[in-house]
């Protein structure tokens, strides 16, 4: 999904060195998986392409390329190259090391044994490969870019395999709907309902949708400002109901760009860029995205729908009475 | 101060309708890419590490904010890693518990038969399989320090 560009020639040809070395290293370690350094090496090459050529207009310097080609996690990468090359002793390798692993994460996954058992069948005729492109067969490994984990990597394998295990045996359900519980049906009605009584009911009716629509505009305009991370962090806690806790890991490398961005301004971070990020310190990152949104949300109410603060007040106050029913939402946004 | 808590309490507001309205938006809004394909495993495994920096994770940063399916999958292997992770824990301390009196007792049955020879080490337990025969012959050899 990554943009397609690429990163100068000339700028990879001066890391050779580099790669050799990380090729000698390699090989020194497992001698026998058959991997040789012009394929080892274009798999580097492929790698930095990929991660690096994503962050274009702005070529990375010689300097940020080393670092990167150096960060590759060589040795699983090497076993991969191995195993998509059909290395016996590659394959025999991957077994040893991964393929209990592999069960168990299936087996976590996976509602039953069978399914579980499907899962890593069908997982090991992927990383084998059944499909052949001008007479080469096409292995799942060669996907792998040694940029995060070969665990990590199989997990997502994993994953995949039984959502599409999943899809096959539920024709035409889409993930969102196999996934996640949406509240539909009777819960459209509740916003909708018609105005009883007299004019002045109409009119308070009328001056209630004003304001419900309002609202509706400047949460979506206040959400929409935010910065990328702030979003994904509102909507990791929000709508995929992850747990801070789970938060907490996901930011625990240090070198992670999320922990960057949400911590930078924070002192201690600069006493100490290795510190453990708590619960505590992701919900006053969420605390920090809640003050914004709400700054967001009067300064757009105010501008965009030229409302007095009281009038924002009101806004508040209608759309927590209605939060009974998320159908406010959901029937204003899709009108 | 009544001023900090009325902005506390829309905090807290804005908070409870953040909760209701970005589930709707996610799945009114959360799927629809305009000619954009998913995220490939490599790179959801390299982000869920945090193993990419700021400028290679900001284009997927930015893709899951607008795509729930591969956002999904993101917190699903986040809390996969999660579970994963406190039962390596577990492991880890269960062998440590059980390793660590077969260590002490070593280091123990080590340190006495410096001592007092090798007859001393027969009141450790893992030595009661030795014969009497290999008992008696077993002579004591005196600690190297005192052979100097």
């Amino acid at each position: 999904m990554l943009p397609e560009s690429s990163i100068n020639t000339d700028l990879i040809s001066k890391c050779e060195p580099l790669m050799d070395e990380i090729f000698a290293r390699c090989h020194a370690n497992s001698p026998n998986f058959g991997v040789r350094s012009d394929c080892f090496k274009d798999s580097l090459r492929k790698t930095a392409q990929k991660y690096l050529a994503s962050a274009l207009p702005d070529q990375p310097n010689l300097e940020e390329l080393q670092n990167f080609l150096s960060q590759v996690l060589a040795d699983d990468l090497f076993l991969a190259v191995g195993c998509a090359n059909g290395s016996e002793l590659a394959w025999w390798e991957f077994d040893q090391q991964h393929r209990s692993y592999l069960e168990r994460v299936a087996r976590h996954l996976a509602k039953t044994e069978i399914d579980a058992q499907d899962v890593i069948d069908t997982v090991y005729v992927e990383l084998y490969g059944t499909r052949v492109v001008d007479g080469e067969r096409v292995s799942k490994f060669a996907t792998y870019s040694g940029r995060g984990s070969l665990r990590g990597w199989l997990r997502t394998v994993i994953w995949h395999s039984l959502v599409d295990l999943h899809r096959t045996s539920h024709d035409e359900v889409s993930l969102d709907e196999m996934t996640e519980t949406v509240g539909e049906g009777s819960a459209h009605a509740a916003f909708a309902e018609s105005p009883r009584g007299g004019e002045s009911e109409m009119l308070e009716h009328i001056s209630k949708e004003r304001y419900r629509k309002a609202t509706l505009y400047g949460l979506e305009k206040a959400f929409a400002n935010l910065d990328d991370h702030e979003k994904l962090l509102l909507l990791y806690y929000h709508v995929d109901n992850l747990k801070l806790r789970e938060i907490a890991r996901l930011v625990e490398n240090e070198s992670s760009p999320l922990r960057d961005w949400l911590q930078r301004k924070s002192a201690t971070r600069e006493k100490e860029p290795a510190s453990r990020v708590h619960e505590s310190t992701i919900m006053r990152w969420l605390e920090k995205c809640y003050a914004k949104v709400l700054q967001n949300f009067r300064s757009e109410l105010q501008t965009g729908h030229k409302l007095k603060s009281e009038e924002i007040d009101i806004c508040l106050s209608l759309a927590t009475e209605d939060l009974a029913g998320a159908s406010l939402y959901r029937n204003l946004m899709t009108t | 101060m009544e001023n900090k808590r009325t902005i506390d309490s829309q905090d807290a507001q804005i908070k409870r309708l953040l909760d209701s309205f970005l589930p709707v938006r996610s799945s009114v809004n959360g799927s629809e890419l305009s000619g954009d394909t998913h995220l490939d495993e490599d790179s959801l495994a390299a982000f869920v590490e945090g193993n990419l920096n700021q400028r290679q994770s900001q284009p997927l940063v930015k893709h899951l904010t607008n795509c729930s399916f591969c956002r999904h999958i993101t917190a699903e292997l986040i809390k996969l890693d999660y579970v994963f992770a406190q039962v390596e824990e577990t492991r880890s301390l269960n062998y440590a518990n059980e390793t660590e009196p077969t260590k002490a007792s070593e280091v123990l049955s080590g340190l006495l038969s410096r001592i007092f020879g090798d007859s001393a080490s027969a009141v450790f337990a893992h030595n009661e399989a030795e014969t009497g025969e290999e008992k008696d012959s077993a002579k004591p050899e005196p600690p190297e320090e005192n052979q100097k």
